[in-house]
């Protein structure tokens, strides 16, 4: 390979990387949340994940509304969208001894739901779904085209990400959220209002998850297949983090996504999957509270 | 006299925090052995390390002579050395004969017994609980169910129970019959019991461990220990700390 | 209890017979052949899940690993079913127990979790490697089994008499299911699902007693799938993904899990759901979907496990009544 070949390569890994380790990190941070706040561990992250892509493909793809439009009316829906589910599927539950896996299978049982609907609709019209380019053209890195429609999704996803962590360790909300990650007794005898606490984390988690699929939609072409590898990918980047830590989301994601980039250039991405799955039993088997746990 | 319980120097730490610092006690047979101590000292700990529930940093524990350091928890229940739960646990969906039966299935072959539930029966009638025999276990009072904890304890014949906060939760008459029953059973078997309840302690217990940080800073006939100026002051010092 | 006993020899008659009573169509002997064939693996998942508490979410891999097992050693080398099917058996079984032993440590939602991620690292395996597998294609006209016969002749268990096969099949691992909870490792088993750590503290070593059942489970698996193979005549990847092992746990939760009767329960109701509603196939995930959503959060006991427990609190509450009143 010349010179050229492997910067463009290498270039094409990294900025791969970037986004879709951004990517990761979002979502994997709202499956964090999720499960670290409420006990909820979400088996269907990844069909929420591929329903914000999929509405932002009707809006903006068959509809013609203004990327920016779409996003805002996918986003913004999903609030109540996950107040209900939080109503009838999370709150029953809050105080069954056993409720991490009464969830996770129930939430399987929801993926399942969702992955025969996407069947029954889209899976119909298409096979894929790409979205025209909300931002045209491209910016020149050295040799290499980096479309400016994804150089947009990178740097929107890195400032949510930034925005995040400081919601988290300067927000009264954020803190109370972190403060019943780590010991949900003490939380209460300090005042927390525990319930308060779970409803808004799942609100957020939800909105994160959302917004990683709008992310994802505008940036690249996806299909149907794309909701259980990312709902693995999550867990597993959850795992090996460690539940609860959204650093450990944030750092993990983005070597996720690295090695995806680079596992996708020059072999197969099943087998970038495959790897994930190793590392996730490797650390669910050895150390399950994961590498940045407290 | 081969004690019946011999822990020399043992060490745990959690992340940097030693819950037993270089800690020996050792228990001789027929004796009752009584440990207290303020909340977090690491006597619920010691227990745990003793029993195999913890995997210890340091030390070597013996019962009746024989090494049980590194064993599993059933391994050692099996040898001999068994113990309750701070919190009451039994099985709340089965019956109390279930629970019994459960209880004994591991060991009533090694005691020569051609049913796990040989001697039960007498068990029941000892504890008061004869008539709640087809009971579940969950319908029971908090008091019957301590009573059962200790027949599924006993009818393993052990060598020694370790009893973890036995009269938590109890009112002062229920406390007395405890205590009565205890007394009642030292000649079958040994035991060790860790108290909060001062009153519990002196009754029963021929000889006292005062624990403080994982360490023992006392060790007498109780009487002897309520008078020890060290304990007053350290004990009572560290109990205010840890109630702050 | 005569009444009782008269009723199970009625049941076992009937699940004999029916194969016979059916055998004019095809439609509904083929659905009849595959409710027992659910009947045998939720059974097996039973054991583990209902009566050990552990969510088994690599059975179906482990299915696949014996149906492919069984088809090689039957279709490359020309061994016989019955003994190709118990070689399955025991591959599903070491393998359960190889990949299955570390995660035993894991406590509740982790161990479901390592067996949805071997699950899925099960089936990405099988579609690589083709020459076991056939890979995505799959595997097709895999022969029915055969008995063979003096001089040199065989018979095909084909169409009905395969069919009675399944029943006995099904019957057999009921029954031996039945007889593991009623025997010592049973009840450890219960006392593990109901509290692992009281149990060890008792004396009785949970891992190890968990690593049995997750054997016996597994070899249940193995079993099933290579019936499953031999009756269907193809598999693929897709025939043992993790929604299958979904749809066996659904017929377990829904019929009653720690029950015997309940998965055959189970299976009676939900097996031929897919094939009744053959234009609605494509609506089938959602069906199934929504009953697991339905089963957790409204029928955690299944359907016979909550028929059991009404009946035994309104028995208990009448004599409590009738002593209070004496």
């Amino acid at each position: 390979m010349t010179p050229e070949g492997m910067l463009l390569n290498g270039l094409a890994v990294i900025t791969t990387g970037l986004i879709v380790g951004a990517i990761f990190s979002l979502v994997a941070a709202g499956v964090t949340i999720m499960y670290g706040t409420i006990w909820f561990p979400n088996a269907s992250n990844g069909q929420f994940f591929i329903l914000a892509a999929l509405l932002m493909w009707s809006l903006v793809a068959n509809w013609g509304l203004s990327p920016f439009l779409a996003a805002v009316v996918v986003i913004a829906g999903s609030i109540p969208f996950s107040l209900i589910l939080e109503k009838f599927l999370v709150r029953p539950f809050y105080n069954v001894p056993n409720r991490n896996i009464v969830y996770f299978i129930m939430t399987l049982g929801l993926a399942q739901i969702f992955a025969g609907a996407f069947t029954c609709t889209y899976g119909r019209w298409s096979d894929q779904y790409s979205l025209p380019a909300t931002w045209p053209g491209v910016i020149m890195l050295g040799p290499f085209p980096f479309p400016r429609t994804r150089l947009l999704v990178l740097l929107i996803a890195l400032i949510l990400l930034a925005g995040l962590f400081a919601f988290l360790r300067l927000h009264r909300i954020g803190r109370a959220l972190r403060a019943v990650f780590q010991n949900r007794e003490a939380a209460i005898l300090r005042g927390v209002d525990v319930r308060r606490i779970y409803r808004f984390s799942f609100v957020l988690a939800m909105l994160i998850i959302t917004t990683g699929g709008v992310l994802f939609a505008l940036a690249y072409a996806f299909d149907l297949t794309m909701a259980w590898n990312m709902a693995i990918i999550a867990f597993a980047i959850m795992i090996v983090g460690g539940p609860g830590s959204v650093l450990g989301s944030v750092v993990i994601g983005m070597i996720f996504g690295f090695t995806q980039a680079a596992v996708s250039l020059f072999a197969s991405p099943t087998l970038a999957a495959f790897s994930y799955l190793i590392v996730m039993l490797i650390i669910l088997l050895v150390k399950p509270s994961g590498l940045f746990a407290r | 006299m081969t004690k019946v319980l011999d822990a020399r120097g043992l060490n745990k730490s959690f992340g940097g925090v030693w819950a037993l610092k270089d800690l020996s006690v050792d228990q001789a047979p027929g004796e009752t052995l009584g440990m207290i101590g303020p909340n977090g000292s690491g006597k619920t700990t010691f227990i745990n390390a003793v029993t195999g529930h913890l995997a210890l940093d340091g030390g070597e524990v013996f019962l009746d002579g024989k090494t049980i350091t590194g064993r599993k928890p059933h391994v050692i229940a099996q040898a001999g050395l068994i113990r309750t739960y701070q919190a009451v646990r039994v099985y709340a969906q089965l019956p109390v004969s279930e629970n019994l039966r459960v209880a004994g299935l591991p060991h009533f072959r090694r005691l020569g017994f051609s049913d796990p539930l040989d001697g039960a029966e007498d068990l029941l009638v000892k504890l008061s609980l004869k008539e709640k025999t087809e009971a579940v276990a969950g319908s029971l009072t908090l008091f019957e169910q301590r009573r059962l904890e200790l027949a599924m304890r006993l009818i393993s014949r052990p060598k020694l129970i370790m009893l973890d906060e036995p009269v938590g939760g109890l009112n002062p008459g229920e406390i007395r019959e405890m205590i009565q029953l205890l007394k009642g059973l030292r000649a079958e078997c040994g035991l060790f019991v860790i108290e909060h309840t001062m009153k519990v302690i002196m009754e029963l217990a021929d000889r006292v461990v005062v624990l403080v940080s994982g360490e023992m800073i006392a060790n007498g006939a109780p009487a002897a220990i309520l008078q020890d100026a060290n304990v007053i002051r350290q004990y009572l010092g560290a109990v205010r700390a840890t109630s702050r | 209890m005569a009444y009782r006993r008269a009723a199970l020899v009625g049941l076992v008659i009937l699940a004999l017979a029916l194969p016979f009573l059916f055998s004019a169509s095809r439609f509904y002997a083929f659905i009849l052949g595959v409710t027992y064939l659910y009947i045998l693996w939720s059974s097996g998942m039973n054991l583990l899940s209902g009566f050990t508490g552990l969510m088994p979410l690599m059975y179906a891999g482990l299915a696949g690993v014996g149906a492919y097992t069984t088809v090689n050693l039957v279709m490359k080398f020309g061994v016989s079913f019955w003994l190709a099917m118990p070689a399955g058996a025991l591959a599903a079984a070491l393998v359960g127990v190889v990949l299955g032993l570390p995660s035993l440590r894991l406590r509740g939602f982790y161990f479901t979790l390592s067996g949805l991620v071997i699950q899925t690292a099960l089936t990405m395996l099988f579609v690589y490697i083709p020459q076991f597998t056939g890979g995505d294609t799959g595997i097709s006209q895999i022969p029915p089994p055969l008995i063979s016969l003096p001089g040199d002749r065989s018979f095909p268990l084909a169409g009905v008499w395969l069919e009675e096969a399944l029943a006995v099949a099904a019957l057999l691992t009921v029954y031996v299911v039945h007889r593991v909870t009623q025997s010592t490792l049973g009840k450890y088993l219960v006392a593990i699902r109901e509290d692992d750590l009281l149990t060890e503290a008792l004396g009785i070593g949970v891992t190890r007693y968990r690593v049995l059942a997750f054997f016996i489970s597994s070899l249940f698996a193995g079993v099933g799938g290579a019936f499953y193979a031999h009756y269907v005549g193809f598999v693929s990847p897709r025939s043992f993904d993790v929604l299958t092992s979904l749809n066996i746990w659904l017929i377990v939760g829904f019929g009653g899990q720690g029950t015997i009767l309940g998965p055959i329960v189970g299976a009676v109701i939900l097996a031929p759901i897919p094939y009744l509603m053959q234009e609605f196939y494509l609506y089938k995930d959602i069906v199934y979907g929504s009953l697991i959503v339905f089963t957790t959060i409204f029928l955690p006991r299944g359907v016979y496990g909550s028929l059991l427990f009404h009946r035994r609190t309104r028995t208990s509450a009448r004599g409590k009544s009738e002593a209070a009143r004496s």
